[in-house]
């Protein structure tokens, strides 16, 4: 129920903000991704996978390895 | 309390929806007037009706977005072969703050018009709907081009378009 | 060949062309980009408390990084990706009551572990008007441990490409084959799969700030187990759910961003867990960026999680002394520096992580006495061209 309910308040910001394509330029920095540096990340999710039992995130998970 | 959200965000989909509608500026259209500052402190307005008879291509672009930066130098090349025959480019920055464009333009010099419009007011009356956009403008002052996104290989396209509606 | 402006064509051309707004999100990369990362990671020494007899010295890991970027004609784009790592050291193979009834390990040979990975993967994708889809394929193999994968994802744009919705799947197949099985009566060939699927949702709030939520849901089935352990049995499947809350703000007077990431995760092991990270990326000049790094982690013990192995239960019974398993907590800090000249950039990045029990924001019935500290180098390099 709380998921459906973020889900419909994003949905509702969504609707409320209008930001214009020319000004986006903050939004558009490297800092500002998801992911500014891929192999960084790919890094510490393998490395944290080995270490913690945790798993998952914002994307499906690759292949394993034999070190979990 | 449930029926009313969903209602807000109908009706704020609905107006998101319309605003994002409202008067694009399409092929066949007149040009939405013009008359900006430069970017360069000590040069004069830019104004789309000082250009009569001319064929304008209108770019807006920022420090910011990478594909802009792509085009701007093969813009430059397009206007120094054409600018005899009557092409003018005119590349409105949309940096806020201008100094961002000013830093880029130190590096890569470029020989057309450029206004500067932090504020976004020509981006608005052009409804610009991604960065970069371009408008080619005929001599008879209405759009034969409307471009979006810049990959080096629309290059070909946007030549073929301006040699088209290059004034006679 | 002038061109007649006919009004439906150009709508279609018009959205076929656009680009959202946050220029390069949906369009392939303009140049080729190639990037290397070394890293080297090291455990901490158990200490003789820990462990009264044989090795003390843990992993000590190198890893090799590749990736090719590339444009591929007007609307593609090509990923490479190719990792290789070594890693040397000793590992908790069984853990035993000590004098005093506190948990001992006993690390695997003292002759300790040489072990190399190398994977790579592949991938596609297509960049469309508001969106863009692909897939990648992908193969790792160890002496003892292969796995082979498929991932696809599809993102689009809504609302003037302030708002993305993602969907990813992924399935792997993997196959164990312990070494010396048949010294140490280890199972000779295992098999394991992994199938998951991801939602997110991401919005623009605002010209400075930006949400995304997504939520994961994993299944494994086959061999759970370590097969390494002297006494390892873990349930043949486990369902893995994670939610994920990221969000993205730039301080325009400081001239940083903060990236800010929580994750919240349950399986069916009874393992519950909250991740936390947060970077600050410091502009200092046009090319040079400082970017201090906080995460925090705490995960609960699995139901059948014990510190001091039971070799009198039978293996049809769960039971596991991996540390893995444990509840605990960690705290890593990190600092990276960052710099771009041309179409050079390099990465340095330090890190620190230190897992404790006490720092557990869950009840822990029973500490690991082989809990994780390490301290992490990485050099990276990228190049566009």
């Amino acid at each position: 129920m709380r998921l459906i309910l973020s889900f419909i308040m994003l949905a509702l910001l969504a609707a409320c903000s209008q930001v214009q394509p020319w000004e986006r330029g903050y939004l558009a920095k490297q800092e500002m991704a998801w992911d500014s540096d891929p192999l960084e990340r790919a890094l510490n999710d393998h490395i944290f996978f080995s270490k913690e039992a945790s798993s998952g995130g914002n994307t499906a998970a690759g292949g394993g390895c034999g070190c979990n | 309390m449930m029926k009313r959200g969903f209602l807000t965000l109908g009706l704020g989909l609905m107006t998101s929806a319309l605003v994002g509608l409202a008067h694009a500026v399409e092929e066949g259209d007149p040009a939405p007037d013009f008359s900006i500052p430069s970017i360069y402190a000590d040069q004069p307005a830019i104004a789309l009706a000082d250009m009569p008879g001319k064929t304008v291509y209108v770019d807006f672009w920022a420090s910011w977005c990478a594909p802009c930066l792509t085009s701007l130098p093969l813009y430059n090349d397009l206007y120094n072969k054409y600018r005899d025959q009557g092409l003018e480019v005119v590349a409105i920055n949309v940096d806020n703050p201008i100094e961002d464009g000013l830093d880029f333009l130190l590096d890569t010099p470029l020989d057309f018009l450029i206004p500067s419009d932090p504020e976004g007011d020509m981006a608005t009356q052009f409804n610009v709907i991604g960065m970069p956009s371009s408008y080619l403008i005929g001599p008879d002052g209405k759009v034969k081009l409307v471009h979006m996104g810049f990959r080096p290989t629309d290059m070909e396209m946007i030549e073929a378009a301006i040699v088209a509606n290059l004034p006679d | 060949m002038k061109k007649p402006a006919s009004r439906s064509l150009i709508a279609l051309s018009t959205s076929a062309l656009a680009l959202p707004g946050i220029a390069e999100a949906d369009a392939p990369p303009l140049t080729s980009s190639l990037s290397y990362k070394i890293s080297n990671y090291q455990e901490d020494d158990l200490s003789r408390e820990q462990v009264p007899f044989g090795e003390l010295e843990r992993y000590d890991i190198d890893v090799h990084q590749f990736q090719f970027v590339s444009p591929l004609g007007r609307d593609y784009a090509l990923f490479i990706d190719a990792n290789h790592e070594n890693m040397s050291g000793a590992s908790p193979w069984f853990s035993t009551a000590g004098s005093n009834g506190q948990p001992v390990i006993n690390m695997s040979g003292a002759s300790g572990i040489y072990d190399s990975r190398s994977e790579v993967s592949l991938g596609v994708r297509y960049y469309g008007a508001r969106g863009n889809i692909g897939g990648a394929i992908g193969y790792s193999e160890e002496n003892d441990y292969r796995a082979k994968y498929v991932s696809m994802s599809g993102s689009r744009n809504f609302n003037n490409d302030l708002t993305t919705l993602t969907v990813s799947l992924s399935h792997s197949d993997d196959s164990i084959f312990p070494s010396d099985a048949e010294r140490f009566n280890r199972v000779r060939h295992e098999n394991k799969q992994a199938s998951s699927v991801a939602v997110s949702l991401s919005q623009v709030l605002n010209p400075v700030a930006s949400f995304q939520t997504a939520l994961s849901l994993t299944g494994q089935s086959g061999y759970l187990s370590d097969p390494y352990k002297l006494q390892d049995s873990r349930p043949d499947g486990k369902t893995q759910i994670a939610f994920s809350n990221s969000l993205r703000y730039f301080f325009i007077k400081a001239d940083g961003a903060l990236q800010s990431d929580y994750r919240y995760y349950r399986d069916d092991f009874g393992i519950r867990s909250h991740t936390l990270d947060l970077s600050w990326f410091q502009n200092v000049t046009r090319s040079f960026k400082i970017v201090p790094m906080l995460r925090y982690y705490s995960q609960s013990a699995a139901d059948f999680y014990t510190n001091i192995d039971d070799f009198l239960k039978p293996l049809s019974e769960s039971q596991s002394s991996d540390y893995r398993l444990s509840a605990f907590g960690a705290v890593s800090g990190g600092l990276s520096f960052v710099t771009d000249f041309g179409g050079w950039s390099a990465t340095l990045t330090a890190e620190r992580y230190v897992a404790n029990e006490k720092y557990s924001a869950f009840t822990v019935a029973q500490p690991s006495p082989g809990l994780v500290q390490f301290t992490r180098l990485s050099l990276g390099v990228n190049y566009a061209f």
